[in-house]
């Protein structure tokens, strides 16, 4: 049972990682900048205004919409360039991460689905569910 | 100008923060699978998978979804489907536990990034994966033992 570690092993782990982090990279930062901007330019206040009472259903305060809105129609990477801009606080990044978990580039992994065989309504209305679904327990229990 | 500088630094020492988990993970990652760890944990997961209605043929699409995703794992996955060997009622279970949970390594690392504690990043999505496909499965059966006693009653 004992494990084998080569150092070939090591060097296509680093690159697939280093891979990992230019991809997600090209999609962070732009994000991080726009959300920045937004923030300053008070375009962001208004959008959290808007959705602070459907976000106060999760526990998260209106700002968060717009990391729930990246990372459902962009992904992670867009969805994380919004939490590092927008400094929320630990429980409400907890809260948006379960949530988005469990539905993310929903555009390009419905696709996926769909080839594999899944009908897109069912895919999508069971992602968008647990999720919802998650973010009212995780929102009241956290 | 400044603002835009501003939303710069805090992207790019973000991505920093991630490359930290990101890296080391996918080097664990690669030994296990040079390893065949998946193989080894065969006879354990075999078992799990088989109280969702999954055969060893039909488990391995979700194991591919699980550990790499559903991009990285698409071609897998989709080719697998189609050589026809996993039945159409395996394909739907097997369509839920992707859709509700893949990518539990990269996912799970750029969360624990902004400092997400592990135990949410993987309970919450392996037990619903897991509970949802547990119910259709046992609808299923139930549906399939029904219409079977019907048509004996009405044969």
């Amino acid at each position: 049972m004992a494990l084998q570690v080569n150092s070939a092993m090591v060097r296509n782990g680093a690159l697939k990682g280093i891979k990992v982090t230019l991809e997600l990279g090209k999609i962070v930062v732009p994000t991080t900048i726009v959300v920045t901007v937004l923030r300053a330019s008070g375009v962001l206040d208004a959008v959290a205004a808007t959705c602070a009472p459907l976000m106060g259903l999760f526990g998260l305060s209106g700002d968060a919409a717009l990391v729930l809105i990246s990372g459902y129609f962009v992904n992670l990477y867009a969805a994380t360039g919004s939490i590092l801009a927008l400094g929320l606080a630990p429980r409400e990044i907890t809260i948006l991460a379960i949530m988005l978990g469990f539905a993310h580039s929903l555009l390009v992994e419905i696709a996926v689905s769909r080839r594999a065989g899944s009908p897109i309504p069912a895919i999508l209305s069971l992602r968008l569910g647990a999720s919802l679904c998650a973010g009212l327990i995780f929102g009241r229990m956290l | 100008m400044g603002i835009m500088w501003e939303g710069l630094v805090q992207g790019l020492s973000g991505v920093w923060v991630i490359a930290r988990i990101v890296i080391p993970l996918m080097i664990l990652l690669e030994i296990a699978g040079a390893n065949r760890i998946l193989e080894r944990l065969n006879g354990i997961m075999a078992r799990m998978f088989r109280w969702i209605g999954l055969t060893e043929e039909g488990a391995f699409p979700v194991v591919v979804a699980v550990f790499f995703g559903l991009s990285f794992g698409s071609g897998v996955i989709i080719s697998h489907l189609d050589e026809g060997k996993v039945s159409p009622r395996e394909v739907r279970i097997i369509g839920v536990f992707m859709a509700l949970c893949h990518a539990l390594v990269e996912d799970t690392a750029i969360f624990l990034a902004v400092g997400v504690p592990l135990f949410f990043l993987l309970v919450p999505r392996l037990a619903a994966a897991y509970l949802c496909c547990w119910g259709l499965h046992r609808f299923m059966v139930w549906r399939e033992r029904r219409e079977f006693q019907g048509k004996a009653v009405n044969g």
